[in-house]
Formats: C-alpha cells, structure tokens, sequence
C-alpha cells in the first residue's frame, strides 16, 4: 500500500530541527559568554566590517525597498479610508512601525547576509582556516562568531528603525506627489498615533530578529565539515530556518505586546 | 615539547616519540595523508582512538579548549597551503596573532616584515602593493611563506614546517634552509619540527632526530 504519510521521515526531520535549535541555542549562550572577546582589536575590526557588509551596504536596497512598501500602503489605505489623516497615520504604524520595519528589514538581511555568513564560515570550515586559527591560540568563537553576531543584530536594529522611516515618510511624500495626498497633513498624523511603546516594540523585534539571523547562520555555517557540497545544504537551512524564527518571534512578541 | 605515547589513529599505530628542547626533527611520512592525520593528532585537531599527546607536558586531549589555546600560542605552525584567513589581506594576515595576542599595531612589525621578506628572497619594491591584495589567487608557495612570516613573528618555542620546501626551486629551497636554521637558534630552547612526505624536499635541512616510515609498534 502506498504510503501517503512517512512518519519515519517526519519524526527524523522534526528531531533533526530539535538537534538544529539547541546547538543554535547553545552558541547564542557561549557567544553572550564570550562578548568580552570585543575588546580585542581584531575582534572589533571584523565587527565593524560585518557592520559595513551588513548595515551599510544595505542601506540603498533598504530604502527602495522601503519606499515602494510605503507607497504601496498609504495608495491601499487612501483608496479604502480617504483622506482621513488620523486613521492613515494609525494604519501606517500598525503595518509599517508595528510588522513590516522588523520584518522587511529581517528579510533583507536574511537574503543578503545570512547567506553570506554561512557560506563564507562554511568555506572557512572546509579551507581549514578554522584549523588554522585554533593553532594560532584564537578561539574561532571569539573571532569569527561574537562579532558577526553583534555586526548583524546591531544592523537589523538600525536598518529597521531606517526602513520604517524611509516607508513612511518616503513613500507619504512620493505618494503625496503622484496622487495629490497632502504630505503635511498625513504627516501629523501619523506622529500623533505614534509612541514610544510602538518604537520600543518595534526596536525589541529588530534586536530579537538580529540576533537569531546571525547565531543561525553562524551555527550552521560552522556545522560544515570537509566538503564543499555541504556549504549550499547549511546555507539553505540557515535561511529557512533563521525565516521560520523570525516569524515565530515575530508573532509571539506581538501576542505579548498587544494583547 | 612534543611527546607521542603508544597514539593509534587511522594510518598509525602504537606510535610513540618525543622531541626535547633545542632539537631539530624530520619527520618524513608514507604519505599526505598519513602526515595530515599525524599533524591532526599532535595538534589535537584529530584525537587518537589509543594513547596519549602531550604538548609543552600537557595532554593536549584532556586539557580545556582556553588552556589549549594558551599552548598554541607557543607554537609557530607554517601549514603547506598556508593557513590563511581568505578574507584578510596578506598584511592583515601576517600580523593577525600578534595584533590579537599582544595588541600590538602594524607600525610595530614593518621593519620585522621587511627583514623576513627580505631573506625570503622577494623584491622589496613590490612588497607595499604585495600586502594589500588578498592571498586567494597567490600560488601555494608564496601562501606558505606569508604563513611562515606570520609565525615567526610570534617568535615561538616550537615550529613546526608542513613541507615547507615542497615545490620551491632550489635556490628558494636553500635560502628557506638557511632562514628556518638562523631563526631555530635565535631563541635558545627553541625546536623546530620539518614534517612532509618528499624526503627529497628534507635532504638539506640538518636535524636531530629523524624519523620515517611510520609502522606498526614504530618507537624512537
């Protein structure tokens, strides 16, 4: 008989996810342990440049991004509400402040650097030049893995809080010249529906978000053994799962925050 | 420095040795492979299914990962291929552990990097242009001699060369000889370790001890 539910499968896929999680977990605690490490020199200069390759570079995608986000939603909302200032600005910032800053800007990042991380620690894995540090008396956790994942969640922090502001005010003033929305108007709007709880939120979920991207890809990346076929597998995995994460915690920080 | 007890792993078996202070050894393998799992196994990169390594008088297996490193520090590896960190410039790659260890800056090692360089038999004229690119397209030879470069700067107690003269041409070979001998008695105490399969490669260097043609129950 055909069978339609491979069990044997499942429970392997589910156990392997469990295996996944806690080792994610356990190099999150050791690199918390370890974040002192960021007081050596060369630590801090590969933080800066995972902040370069990862916040900076990003910048320019980031705000097209955001604007066509922003357009989108305020072209959605004055078809459905009019022009009602206040209520334009209180949709804005449940969409845009509230769910789409983290969560654009965590997509991004996923797309650019969490890949970019597992690879590039997977190729380093298989180059044996994480060999090659132990010999040198350097603890790879302390110069490859600390500083990618503060470089990361410090990015995501400041390219959500950059997003949110290129939708709404980017997309408010292309929107105010394409269709004749007053610009001024929606503005204050959307300033007066503002607080800082909203922000606050918002901020918690890029931090949170940060920080599992990064651990993610640097979890697998390092999971790479010998082979070089091995690193697009861990790269595959690291965005599903660093995707399945976000929004998971995406949803439960926002049950908490807004029930 | 280094002390093998009775280590069984893949291709060896019940192997046991020791290199003292101020010694000079050749180890000359069957193959790559047997010197990759022998280089593994001291430097606890592999742990032996039977025996025991001891580095600096520590069980280089049963020590913690922060005391291991301690011990690494001591010791100046130049791998065959290098070791390099890819994403770093060769300038970058050079003053890596000693930026790291000692928190020193680039400016404190110019003169040091020119000197080596200079031994090394490479054009003074070019090397400014030569530290700023980054070690991926270099041949595997010029790899291995920034390697080198890197661990002499750290001025360690033990060196070990992973067929440092394998595909050099002969005078590169010689002065590599003379450099390698010169910094092996420039700190008293101090061992150095040439390890590769080619015993051809080795026939130059002038050592202690030799040791070859690992088999089974092989002791010195």
């Amino acid at each position: 008989m055909l069978q339609i539910i491979n069990t044997e499968r499942i429970g392997k896929n589910v156990l392997n996810a469990i295996s996944h999680l806690k080792g994610t977990y356990g190099l999150f605690i050791n690199s918390i342990k370890n974040i002192s490490a960021l007081k050596i020199a060369p630590v801090r200069m590969v933080a800066y440049r995972q902040l370069y390759f990862t916040g900076l570079e990003a910048l320019s995608k980031v705000a097209i991004i955001g604007a066509l986000i922003g357009i989108v939603i305020i072209t959605q909302v004055t078809n459905i509400v009019g022009l009602n200032a206040l209520l334009i600005g209180k949709i804005l910032l449940w969409t845009v402040v509230r769910e789409l800053g983290p969560l654009f800007a965590a997509i991004i990042i996923i797309a650019r650097s969490c890949t970019a991380v597992a690879s590039e620690l997977g190729s380093m894995k298989v180059n044996r030049e994480v060999d090659s540090l132990r010999i040198m008396g350097i603890d790879p956790l302390d110069y490859l893995i600390v500083p990618r994942i503060v470089g990361i969640t410090v990015s995501v922090f400041i390219l959500t809080f950059y997003f949110q502001i290129i939708a709404i005010a980017g997309g408010l003033a292309l929107s105010s010249v394409l269709i004749d929305i007053p610009f001024l108007q929606h503005l204050r709007g959307i300033f007066s529906a503002l607080s800082l709880f909203e922000i606050g939120i918002s901020l918690l979920k890029s931090a949170v978000f940060g920080m599992i991207i990064s651990t993610v890809a640097c979890y697998h990346g390092f999971r790479v053994q010998l082979s070089i076929t091995e690193i697009p597998q861990v790269t595959t995995i690291a965005v599903m799962q660093s995707l399945f994460l976000v929004f998971i915690f995406d949803g439960i920080i926002t049950l908490i925050s807004f029930l | 420095m280094i002390k093998l007890e009775n280590i069984t792993v893949e291709n060896l078996s019940s192997v046991s040795f020791e290199i003292k202070e101020s010694s000079v050894c050749k180890i000359i393998t069957s193959s790559d492979y047997q010197k990759r799992i022998f280089l593994n196994t001291i430097l606890a990169l592999q742990k032996p299914a039977e025996g025991r390594v001891f580095l600096f008088g520590k069980d280089i297996n049963s020590i913690s990962e922060k005391e291991s490193f301690e011990i690494f520090r001591k010791i100046g590896m130049v791998w065959r291929e290098g070791g390099l960190i890819s994403n770093l410039k060769v300038w970058e790659n050079i003053t890596l552990p000693i930026w790291y260890h000692m928190g020193k800056g680039a400016e404190d090692f110019e003169e040091m990097v020119l000197d080596i360089f200079k031994e090394m038999g490479k054009d003074i004229s070019e090397l400014s242009a030569y530290m700023k690119k980054l070690p991926g397209p270099l041949p595997v030879h010029e790899k291995r001699l920034i390697g080198m470069a890197r661990a002499i700067l750290m001025d360690p107690d033990l060196m070990i060369y992973d067929s440092l003269f394998e595909g050099l041409n002969f005078q590169m070979a010689e002065r590599l000889v003379r450099l390698t001998t010169n910094f092996h008695s420039e700190k008293p105490g101090r061992s150095s370790v040439y390890i590769s399969s080619d015993e051809q490669s080795l026939k130059d260097v002038k050592a202690d001890i030799v040791l070859k043609h690992f088999g089974k129950g092989y002791t010195t």
